[in-house]
């Protein structure tokens, strides 16, 4: 057998066990990307409003979970979570929901910083302008602002985006069987380096797809 | 009735008093330009005006409808249907750069004035032409000079049918050259006195020209107000004097 084909084999027999566990890391990518997003928005919403509780809340939530790492958040809503006193009982989740409660809480407050600073980056005048236009706060926020804070988070959301593709190799640590599962067992099996290459392609793959996506959405927000 | 009538207007920053109580009426159909330096709080009156600040004391009536009454505000659609039929352009133009020239000019009539999608396409083209930029109906604010965007963003106020145009130094970010274009529309609106106009700008030589009237403000106050001809070519106020001396 030359080189060529003993690798393709090699490749069509590690590979194909990780397409199972890759069905993992696009749900859960899909899962924190979409739920993520806008409950990040909504953050960003109460840490700009005028009510001080809100931003307090909000303030403290970020700076909680970005200062921790999103392994031990993983391990406390998975391990520590059911024992919790009084409501413990009602905390007890599967791997896998455990892993999505997990990442779209860690995402949502990175992308509320993201969205924060998109805000921040629109000029006063255009508050100004929609005001004498009469245009209402809720109108001056989907017209106005939102159209033009997407172009400047775009950058800073794709890049959020691929670190999600390869976060989520943190759930084999509860056990999910994804990507990186098959590739170490096989590893271990076979005494072989093949199958994290195999795995890295994999994850590489995915990261060039979300790309190709984010810059055809950049472009279309292009002014 | 005055078409805009302040009276005792008290507007601070913190602990900078901006405005000193300021008492000031306005026909219709007059154009009022409004002069003084920077600092002098000419800026912050016309904000004040069309509810972009807030004033702490005194009221401000917009076609007898009260904005604000000894420092008291109604709610904020009040404010918004008071206000309504006033425009307003600012030295940095403000256009919204996502859109395009026509949807900077329609969708706020579609949106908030309850306009016709035709009737306000028909209008921004009308208005277009009037600033001298048919052309330029679906370009981005981002492809337009300086000029050409106050030229749109002064079309944009007119879509509403403003009774009242405030002008918050329409030219200052253009250069010379180009800051004559922009003057120019606002010369052909000002003969055709459909509108009445407040100016605040540093460009003496076009408020004598254009203007009813002529105010000059410092450090809160109104020092002189009259025509332009008592207040740029005889000033009376010594400090009137030295500023124009300064900027002529």
């Amino acid at each position: 057998m030359t080189f060529a084909t003993q690798f393709f084999s090699d490749m069509v027999l590690y590979t194909l066990p990780m397409l199972g566990g890759a069905i993992y890391t696009v749900t859960l990518t899909l899962v924190t990307g979409f739920l993520s997003i806008p409950l990040g928005f909504i953050f960003t919403l109460l840490r700009v409003s005028h009510s001080k509780i809100a931003q307090a809340i909000t303030g403290f939530y970020v700076w909680v979970v970005r200062g921790t790492p999103l392994l031990l958040q993983l391990f406390f809503i998975y391990f520590a979570l059911p024992y919790m006193p009084f409501v413990g009982q009602y905390l007890v989740f599967q791997k896998f929901p455990a892993a999505c409660i997990a990442f779209v809480l860690n995402y949502a407050a990175y992308f509320c910083e993201i969205f924060r600073g998109g805000l921040l980056s629109i000029d006063n005048g255009q508050y100004e302008a929609a005001k004498v236009l009469g245009f209402n706060r809720y109108q001056t926020m989907t017209k106005i602002v939102i159209p033009q804070m997407v172009k400047v988070v775009l950058p800073a959301v794709s890049n959020e985006c691929i670190t999600l593709v390869k976060d989520t190799a943190l759930i084999i640590s509860i056990g999910v069987t994804e990507v990186l599962y098959f590739a170490k067992v096989a590893v271990n099996r076979d005494v072989t380096p093949l199958p994290l290459l195999f795995a890295a392609m994999l994850y590489l793959l995915l990261n060039l797809v979300l790309t190709r996506v984010f810059r055809r959405l950049e472009k279309r927000y292009a002014y | 009735m005055a078409m805009i009538e302040t009276s005792n207007l008290v507007k601070s920053f913190d602990d900078l008093e901006v405005l000193k109580g300021i008492d000031f009426s306005m026909e219709k159909g007059e154009i009022t330009a409004i002069l003084g330096a920077s600092g002098s709080g000419k800026s912050t009156f016309l904000r004040c005006l069309i509810d972009l600040e807030k004033v702490q004391d005194g009221s401000i009536w917009i076609e007898g409808n009260a904005l604000v009454e000894n420092g008291v505000y109604p709610t904020d659609k009040v404010c918004r249907q008071v206000c309504a039929k006033m425009g307003m352009v600012f030295q940095h133009f403000n256009l919204f750069p996502h859109m395009t020239v026509r949807d900077n000019l329609t969708m706020p009539a579609v949106l908030n004035d309850g306009m016709d999608k035709k009737e306000a396409l028909h209008k921004c083209r009308t208005l277009l032409e009037k600033v001298g930029l048919a052309d330029k109906e679906l370009s981005l604010p981002s492809q337009l000079s300086g000029g050409q965007k106050q030229r749109v963003a002064i079309a944009r106020a007119l879509m509403r049918d403003p009774h009242v145009l405030l002008f918050d130094e329409p030219t200052s970010s253009l250069d010379p050259e180009i800051a004559g274009e922009v003057l120019e529309v606002i010369k052909d609106l000002a003969t055709e006195k459909a509108v009445t106009m407040i100016i605040v700008t540093h460009q003496i030589g076009f408020a004598r020209e254009v203007a009813s009237r002529v105010v000059f403000m410092e450090n809160g106050h109104v020092l002189a107000d009259g025509t332009p001809e008592e207040v740029i070519n005889n000033p009376e106020s010594e400090r009137v004097q030295t500023f124009l001396k300064k900027v002529l």
